[in-house]
């Protein structure tokens, strides 16, 4: 298992960093491509729900990725120390039409739609959300 | 790393081509809204997003596709994707907002359908 950590500042055009980090994360437990995209827009979103919502514009502050890669998974942590917030729980769907579609809410449900795990706690005055995604084994032949 | 983003718009009789390259996210978003409402302004009710050269599409950039396929339908209006990378593919799939927009392989079969 490999583990890297990455601290950035709180800030919009720094989590272009951590996408990177989770590319390279991804990419060491085997991921293919489409994957690893995935993997880097549900970061991005939460990292983006971080510093929009989190800090917001008059706090600043850091975020700390942890990610850990084993052959066909990935664990990944952000930790940050804005208020607490927790985007573990998938907000509820909301029946839309093609006349009145979604405009709010898209980050989460990406997030949650690309990892296989989400969850969060408080600790030591930080949020903690971890995410995991695992490669999905195709079923052998008999 | 990649720079932001790049936008080149052509004007047709039918529609108007939005090329867009590069990033579009939580930094970068509000320049494709503006050059997208700038179209919108002159009078265009058909937009051509060609996503072709498109590397991230984050909730942001869905978000002003939305807004501004709202915007269009309500002057009878419409916003369709031509060319769309695999990537951008994947971030309107992923949002479930594949069944919003009518998406063509190429350019000029988007400019076809209007």
């Amino acid at each position: 298992m490999s583990l890297r950590q990455i601290r950035v500042p709180g800030r919009l055009d720094q989590i272009e960093v951590l996408c990177v980090a989770v590319d390279d994360c991804a990419r060491e437990a085997g991921f293919d491509d489409r994957t690893r995209y995935a993997c880097q827009l549900a970061v991005g979103e939460a990292c983006e729900n971080i510093v929009k919502h989190g800090y917001g514009p008059m706090r600043r502050g850091e975020i700390l990725l942890v990610a850990r890669a084993s052959p066909g998974e990935i664990q990944l942590e952000l930790r940050d120390s804005a208020p607490p917030f927790n985007p573990s729980s998938l907000p509820p769907d909301q029946p839309w039409t093609e006349d009145n579609p979604p405009v709010g809410g898209l980050g989460l449900q990406i997030m949650h739609r690309v990892m296989d795990e989400v969850s969060y706690r408080r600790r030591l005055g930080q949020n903690r959300l971890q995410m995991r995604k695992r490669l999905v084994r195709k079923p052998r032949r008999a | 790393m990649e720079e932001g983003m790049e936008l080149n718009a052509h004007e047709y009789k039918r529609a108007t081509i939005l090329g867009v390259v590069g990033r579009v996210d939580s930094a970068t978003w509000s320049e494709l809204d503006s050059a997208l409402q700038a179209i919108i302004d002159q009078g265009q009710k058909h937009i051509i997003l060609d996503l072709a050269g498109v590397e991230f599409l984050s909730s942001s950039g869905l978000r002003v596709l939305v807004t501004t396929m709202k915007e269009l339908r309500k002057v009878g209006g419409e916003m369709v994707l031509a060319a769309a990378s695999d990537r951008a593919s994947d971030s309107i799939n992923i949002a479930g907002l594949d069944v919003l927009f009518r998406s063509f392989p190429s350019r000029e079969e988007a400019i076809a359908s209007f």
